[in-house]
Formats: structure tokens, C-alpha cells, sequence
């Protein structure tokens, strides 16, 4: 399957910028959309988070299909949950450990959910937590 | 009856922590978990809280390796979400520095393999080529390993003699061909300690996401240069070297040949290098908007993403590093090896546990 294929089969209106396709999806579909990823061999790349001004938070993921990025975004109300994507992507255990460690985003239906860079024990959220001043 | 041993965090490979825990039946490995982050030092969060311009050199500090193509990776980021055009000079001088940072990478991690495997001599010949391209890269920025070459708009120095560039690059050609490559395809030992050892399947490598050398060794057919290709990789001819057996053999003999088509990619660039200026002048920030930057790295595909509210410091930055993609792998790579294999696996990965935790 093509990159553009993939685009079709999961639907909606993508956007193409300069660094590739974009999507506005609502979190909950995220397992349907890694599944059609992983049907078209697509590679799972990263998940972002950015802090949004209003507490809300916004998540993307990120796949590569022979050098298309294919991007999908979600906005996320403060503390809301999102499906995880492992059971589907093993590939993507790393990135949402490092999420809620960062950000405090809680991903539903893994076993667990360890800390990946803060030592178990540590309180999720250090990026959100640290304000800190201009270095 | 099985039993667990931990590996780590002290290294028995590489000097730097990581730890991974085998269970194992008799000597057969049965499973694994890994634990990173003993490196961690919140590099994104720093460089949120530092101006664009402190952040070139931090996130330089990344790697010690691929120092340069991290700087270049979070320019290269800014410059789209800016829409700043480099001169094609910078661009060039760019794939240099990216190239002989590709020819270090593998010649160090080919050394420390060679010593891993007990082939000493082969480590003392390939350590003798890695000097050459630090040398070389010196020769250009005054450096051997943190480069300090990019800016925003392009590079801070130019190349203005190129004769020890392409010396060192056609010596390490030579000799890549001539020597290394019979070599790691033919020698007993090589062939004896690397083949089938560490076998991830191309299916196990698309679930896992790995990227580099590592995807290309088990049939991945992936390397942004040719896929998307940036800077002025379109322009250039190369080949990308894929193997099927997914095993620690295949993951050396991909290194090597990349080492070749890294060497024609700098004979041809410097052949090519266009006159003019290196860099687009003085830039502190860059107007609102995000975007992403993906650059193959020597270890394989490097993520950045930027966004920006318009000031001079980051809003977010968020770095995706090869080995950060490639040492989950590892769980799939030990199963039903021995633990005598763990140390080779992991080292064939190339790991850099500095890029990963950050």
C-alpha cells in the first residue's frame, strides 16, 4: 500500500505541508489508524506532546511510508486518557512511557506503564511541573 | 527452570549505562527487559528554556558521535518553519560534514565490533582509518568532535582547501574495499561469531519502528537521502545497501558498504561544491509555526520536531534519536540466542544510550 493509499483508507481531510501529511483526529480512533498503518507497513516514528497555553494538550503521532511522514493530531483535554497503540506498535512502549513521564499523559489498556528516563517512584508530568526560569 | 541474570547498568561493551535482564533456560535466553535513562539530562527541556542560538550548541551535545547532525537536524528545523532558503554552498558543506561524521560513526562502531568478536588486529587497522576522518574533520572545523558548524541559514566556516578530505576519503575507500569488506564476508572468524546471531526479522522490524543500518540489514529498503532527500542528496549518485538476514553479519556488512557510498557521496560533492556564501546571515528567531525535520543519521533516521510562538526560544523541541527507535529491537534480537551473544547483539545495534536518554 501507498502512502497515499494509507491516506484514503483512513479517511478524513489531511493537510500536506512541507514536512508531509497531517491529520485532526479524536484520540479515540488512534487504534483504528495504527492498525491501517500497520497493514500498509508503515513505520512508527515518534509521539509529540505540546503543552497547549489553555492546560490542554496536544499529541501527534507520527509514521513513515518510504519517506512520507504521515502525521495524525489529536487535542486533548486536561487529563484525559488515550488509547495506547503498543498492543499494535511494540515500537511505540518507549514513546508513551517517555510521554507521561514528560507530560503526565495517561495511556489506556497497557499492563503497565513504567517510567522510562525518571526512576520508579518519581511523579509523572516533569516538563509540565518545571516551569523554571529563562537560562 | 529458568533464572534472570542483569547485564548493567555498567557496560561490558560500550562505556555507557544501560541495563538489560535475560532470563534464561540452561544458556538459551527466553526474554528480556531493558532499562534506560541513566543518561538522562532533559536536553528538551533545556533547550525550551535557552534562545535558539545557546540551543545549537546544547543539542549538539546530544551525541558525541553525531554531534553535527543534531545541530544541523534543529537548524535545518527552524529554517523550514522560517522558510529560510541556505545557500547552496552551506548545503554542500553540510553533506560534507554529514558524510565524514556517517565515515566516523561506522569505522568507530566497526572498530569496537572487531575487538568484541577477539579480531584485535582488524580493530587496530579500522581505529587507524577512524583518526584519518577525524583529522579530516578537524582539517575543516577546527574540531574532532563537537563541531560547531551550523547556524541557522547555513555553516560557520567554509571549506577552503578540500585536498585532505578527499585523501582521507579515498584512502578509507581503498582500503574498505580492498580489505575490509573480503574481510567481514569471508573470514571464518567474522562469519562464525556474526552469522545467524541476533536475528530480527523484517516483520519484527516494522513493528519495532527501527531505522538505519539496522532496518537495511533485515530487508528494510529505507534511507531518507533517496527517499526524501534533503540538502543536495538529490543531486548526487549512491546506492543503499540492504541485506535480507536480519542478522549481526548482515547489520556489519551494511556498515561497511555504506562506508563506500559514503566516500562516493563526498568525492562527488566536493567535485560539485558551488561558489558563494555559506550561510543566509545573522538569524536569532524565527517566526510561529512548527514543523518537523527527519535526516538520516549514521544510526539511522533522526526526528526533530520544533514549534515556535515567534520569539527567540522554543516553544517545543522534541528529539527523536536513532537509538532511541532501534534498542527496544533488542528484546526480539535475544530470544533463543545464548548469553555468550547478548554483548555482540547489542553492540551490533550501534547503540548510543547518550542519544537516547538525553
Amino acid at each position: 500500500m501507498t502512502a497515499e493509499e494509507t491516506r484514503l483508507e483512513i479517511g478524513g481531510v489531511w493537510t500536506e505541508r512541507a514536512d508531509g501529511w497531517w491529520l485532526s483526529v479524536p484520540a479515540t480512533s488512534i487504534q483504528k489508524i495504527a492498525r491501517t498503518m500497520l497493514k500498509a507497513e508503515a513505520r512508527f516514528v515518534a509521539i509529540v506532546a505540546l503543552s497547549e497555553p489553555s492546560n490542554a494538550m496536544q499529541l501527534s503521532w507520527h509514521w513513515d511510508m518510504g519517506g512520507t511522514l504521515l502525521s495524525v493530531v489529536s487535542l486533548l483535554a486536561e487529563g484525559v486518557s488515550v488509547p495506547s497503540i503498543v498492543d499494535i506498535y511494540p515500537g511505540a512502549d518507549w514513546a508513551e512511557r517517555e510521554t507521561r513521564d514528560y507530560y503526565a499523559v495517561t495511556f489506556e489498556g497497557r499492563k503497565d506503564t513504567l517510567p522510562l528516563m525518571l526512576r520508579n517512584g518519581d511523579k509523572p508530568g516533569t516538563f509540565l511541573r518545571t516551569s523554571g526560569d529563562r537560562l | 527452570m529458568s533464572y534472570t541474570i542483569p547485564i548493567g547498568p555498567y557496560h561490558i561493551a560500550l562505556e555507557e549505562p544501560y541495563k538489560i535482564e535475560v532470563e534464561c533456560e540452561g544458556e538459551n535466553i527466553i526474554g528480556s527487559s531493558l532499562k534506560v535513562g541513566f543518561n538522562f539530562r532533559g536536553i528538551e527541556w533545556l533547550a525550551q528554556r535557552k534562545n535558539i542560538t545557546k540551543s545549537i550548541a546544547l543539542l549538539e551535545r546530544v551525541c558525541g558521535i553525531c554531534s553535527n547532525v543534531h545541530s544541523m537536524s534543529f537548524c535545518m528545523t527552524l529554517e523550514r518553519i522560517g522558510s529560510i532558503e541556505v545557500p547552496e554552498r552551506g548545503q554542500h558543506i553540510r553533506m560534507v560534514m554529514a558524510e565524514l561524521e556517517r565515515l566516523h560513526s561506522h569505522l568507530l562502531w566497526a572498530g569496537v565490533a572487531s575487538e568484541l568478536i577477539g579480531f584485535e588486529t582488524l580493530f587496530m587497522q579500522i581505529f587507524r582509518l577512524r583518526e584519518s576522518v577525524m583529522d579530516a574533520l578537524e582539517s575543516i572545523s577546527g574540531n574532532r568532535v563537537n563541531y560547531s558548524m551550523n547556524r541557522i541559514g547555513g555553516v560557520n566556516r567554509d571549506i577552503l582547501d578540500d585536498s585532505k578530505v578527499r585523501e582521507v576519503a579515498r584512502a578509507i575507500c581503498a582500503v574498505t574495499e580492498g580489505i575490509l569488506i573480503p574481510l567481514l564476508t569471508t573470514d571464518q572468524t567474522v562469519i562464525a561469531r556474526c552469522q545467524g546471531v541476533g536475528i530480527l526479522t523484517r516483520k519484527d522490524a516494522i513493528a519495532y519502528g527501527v531505522v538505519g543500518p539496522v532496518a537495511r540489514a533485515s530487508g528494510v529498503d529505507t534511507d531518507l537521502r533517496r527517499d526524501q532527500p534533503y540538502l543536495a542528496y538529490g543531486k548526487v549518485d549512491f546506492s543503499v545497501p540492504v541485506q535480507t538476514a536480519g542478522d549481526v553479519l548482515a547489520r556489519v556488512v551494511v556498515r561497511a558498504l555504506e562506508i563506500v557510498e559514503s566516500c562516493k557521496i563526498i568525492d562527488q560533492v566536493l567535485d560539485r561544491m558551488p561558489q558563494g556564501p555559506i550561510h543566509a546571515g545573522d538569524i536569532y528567531s524565527v517566526p510561529a509555526g512548527n514543523a518537523v525535520v527527519r535526516i538520516e543519521a549514521p544510526r539511522g533516521e533522526v526526528f526533530y520536531y520544533v514549534a515556535s510562538n515567534g520569539s527567540d526560544t522554543p516553544l517545543r523541541v522534541k528529539v527523536r534519536t536513532p537509538s532511541f527507535a532501534n534498542i527496544p529491537s533488542v528484546a526480539a534480537m535475544v530470544m533463543k540466542n545464548t548469553i555468550a551473544d547478548v554483548p555482540l547483539i547489542q553492540a551490533a545495534l550501534d547503540p548510543c544510550y547518550s542519544c537516547t536518554d538525553r
